[in-house]
């Protein structure tokens, strides 16, 4: 076992609240559980022992007033956690049907749904995400009443500054025929390690709009994941952006429970220098009739790296079925790299499924082209990168969203180079 | 305007360009014919500063700018302008957003204003007419999908749109109906200006019968073997370049 895991489990000995049956249930796992080796098929392509060798040291002198600032026009209901302090909880005056409290208020009703829902969403199979059940103490939980419609979109922020752990966790439910937005959005670039997991219950025609802004940086350490159920009727429109860093991992999951649900996951990612990003992500249909349509598109410069590994899982009966994978990516040097597995697994006759992936290099005779014409290899760049993404960011339903987007897409792509 | 001196261009270790001159002065319309691989794209290409290209000898100036120093960029922000034998596709970047960006560009070296958005699409829109390119096709990725023909007039589209000082238009007559190919004459001669000049490759005489060009050279291996008016277009259309067989080539020449 790593030390950090040894330490983690001690640490999680300590830890005792409402959630304790689940967290025991966690504990007892993690505690057979072994540490990713390259062998690992799951950790296979990212250096995990970098998160046990990496040490943490907090430095008086930075500021822990980091924020992440509010994104304009947006008009969010913010939830920060700052080094995985909850900074604080949203009163009464909530729209009609949200119910917001943090994981160590939560009473009552809260604490039921709640503990259904803690690690029932989440497959276990998730070393880190073991190591979040049982240490995650900070979280938050929300949710929507039956047929309530949130106008407002919900951010939940998680800022890391240099030196700190931190181990959030969201809970969110909807009821039949709700509404809501959820943003998970992820900022920091100092040395700092961070697991940030969350699970949601979509109900019976329920519309969940989500978003992951996986935007950490630099020197961070950075594991978590999305977890959707999705009910009959319901809806997923979810979408991912991925900025790389020292060591990034997003796992999304997502369980067809209830027939005729469609889900809809678009991913970006987009790396720079020696940065690391994987996403892996599986498509339970467990049931007949359901839908996902998944799309996930990458752009990798210089010396790092990517894995994505797309499986989708579709269950015995689990007829009529539709599902679409495809990966997408641009190299922009030829020291980059990309690991990409799309996996289908079918074992029911009468579905529908594609799955495809491609990697490219970026078009030099494209660059020219723009080139020729006065335009700087710089922008040209850009334009192309944005060419090859732009596809899905317009596809985010919310706009303020995309176009607060934009630019800081524009701004990773300007320090890119063509090699 | 352009002046060529004795260039020498190689890609891939393979030498191309084998001692070109061409003078071209304020106003004239050169057409430059002669047989398949003889080196003709290769020259626009070696001109507008194509990655792979290397010039061994030789300068190349417009209105006294050494070219071969410049960026590709800074080459068409100094009025060159090619229109390609084979247009690049871009899917992704709409032909709107990448005509903008490089006239912003075009117009910005020239020390002009930028245009609004608005006023840009006004004048996107009215030399699409010209094209007769439908104006959806401004919304649509950089010639993707687009004809062979459509291609062709896109290029024409963005000439007419940056008004440079040189173009050079590469076989932009071949693969087109008849009425396109009126689209390009007609798009060489409404630009035809004291201060505008071009160069036209082409295989055919047809375009020439609406362009009427000052100078008519030949290209072979890699050099202007033949250089007369007009006329000298007739002439190769009927004699074909069986003629250059005759001649010494170019190495047997140097080596003599
Ligand atoms: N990347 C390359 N590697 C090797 N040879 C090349 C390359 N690009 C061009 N050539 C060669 O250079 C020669 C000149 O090509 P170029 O395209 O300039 O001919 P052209 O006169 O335009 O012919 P056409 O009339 O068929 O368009 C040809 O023999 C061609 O095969
Ligand atoms: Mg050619």
């Amino acid at each position: 076992m790593s030390s950090w895991l040894s330490s983690a489990v001690t640490r999680a000995e300590a830890v005792s609240d409402w959630l304790a049956p689940q967290r025991q249930a966690s504990l007892a796992l993690l505690r057979d559980a072994k540490w990713p080796t390259r062998k690992t098929e799951a950790w296979k392509y990212l250096p995990i022992n970098v998160w046990d060798n990496t040490e943490l040291q907090a430095d008086a002198a930075e500021s822990t007033d980091a924020t992440s600032g509010v994104i304009e026009g947006l008009n969010s209901l913010d939830l920060v956690f700052v080094n995985g302090q909850l900074q604080s909880v949203p009163g009464d005056d909530l729209p009609a049907g949200l119910t917001v409290v943090s994981l160590a208020d939560a009473s009552g009703d809260a604490r039921a749904w709640a503990a259904e829902t803690f690690t029932a969403v989440k497959p276990a199979r998730h070393l880190f995400g073991l190591v979040n059940d049982v240490l995650a103490t900070q979280g938050v939980l929300i949710d929507v009443a039956a047929a309530a419609v949130i106008e407002q979109p919900i951010r939940i922020v998680n800022v890391l500054t240099k030196g700190y752990e931190a181990h959030t966790r969201v809970l969110v439910r909807l009821g039949e025929h709700a509404k809501a937005t959820v943003i998970e959005h992820y900022v920091g670039d100092q040395r700092s390690k961070n697991t940030g997991f969350a699970e949601y219950k979509v109900g019976d025609s329920a519309y969940l709009e989500h978003y992951r802004f996986a935007l950490q940086s630099g020197e961070s350490l950075s594991i978590g994941g999305s977890h959707f159920e999705l009910s009959a009727r319901a809806e997923l429109s979810s979408h991912l952006v991925g900025f790389g860093s020292t060591l990034q991992r997003v796992d999304v999951d997502v369980t067809h429970a209830g027939e005729h649900a469609f889900a809809k996951l678009n991913a970006i990612y987009l790396l720079d220098g020696k940065e690391l990003f994987d996403l892996h992500s599986t498509i339970e249909h467990a049931v007949p009739n359901g839908t996902t349509e998944e799309n996930v598109r990458g752009i990798v410069a210089d010396n790092s790296r990517a894995v994505f590994n797309g499986r989708i899982h579709i269950h015995r009966g689990a007829q009529k079925t539709l599902a679409e994978l495809n990966n997408r990516n641009l190299l922009m040097s030829d020291r980059a790299e990309i690991n990409t597995k799309p996996e289908l697994e079918i074992y029911a006759d009468d579905v529908r499924c594609a799955h495809g992936a491609t990697i490219a290099e970026i078009d030099k005779k494209a660059l020219y082209y723009m080139q020729s014409r006065g335009v700087s290899r710089s922008q040209a760049q850009i334009m192309l990168n944005f060419g090859f993404i732009n596809e899905l960011v317009d596809q985010m339903p919310n706009q303020v969203l995309a176009d607060w987007l934009r630019p800081q897409l524009r701004d990773r792509f300007a320090g890119m180079e063509v090699k | 305007m352009l002046s060529i001196k004795n260039l020498h261009a190689s890609v891939e270790e393979k030498n191309i360009l084998k001692g070109l001159d061409l003078e071209i002065k304020p106003g004239e319309v050169h057409a430059i014919m002669g047989p398949n691989g003889a080196g003709k794209s290769t020259l626009g290409y070696v001109l507008t500063g194509r990655e792979g290209y290397s010039v061994e000898q030789g300068s190349a100036t417009l209105d006294g700018v050494d070219l071969l120093a410049l960026e590709a960029e800074e080459r068409a922000r100094a009025g060159l302008f090619l229109a390609f034998q084979y247009p690049v596709e871009i899917p992704g970047v709409s032909n709107l957003e990448f005509l903008k960006a490089s006239v912003d560009a075009v117009r910005e070296a020239r020390g002009e204003e930028s245009l609004s958005s608005k006023d840009f699409l006004k004048m996107a829109r009215e030399a699409s007419k010209k094209v007769n390119l439908p104006a959806d096709f401004l919304k649509r990725g950089v010639n993707e999908g687009f004809s062979g023909g459509e291609k062709k007039r896109n290029e024409i589209l963005q000439m007419l749109l940056l008004k440079p000082k040189l173009c050079i238009l590469d076989e932009s007559d071949s693969g087109l109906d008849i009425d396109a190919l009126q689209v390009v004459a007609e798009g060489v001669n409404s630009q035809r200006s004291p201060d505008r000049s071009f160069i036209v490759v082409t295989h055919y005489q047809r375009l020439l019968d609406y362009i009427k060009p000052d100078f008519v050279h030949v290209l072979s291996d890699g050099k202007i073997v033949k250089s007369g008016d007009y006329s000298l277009a007739h002439e190769l259309e009927s004699q074909g370049y069986a003629w250059l067989k005759d001649q010494p080539a170019a190495d047997e020449v140097a080596e003599g």
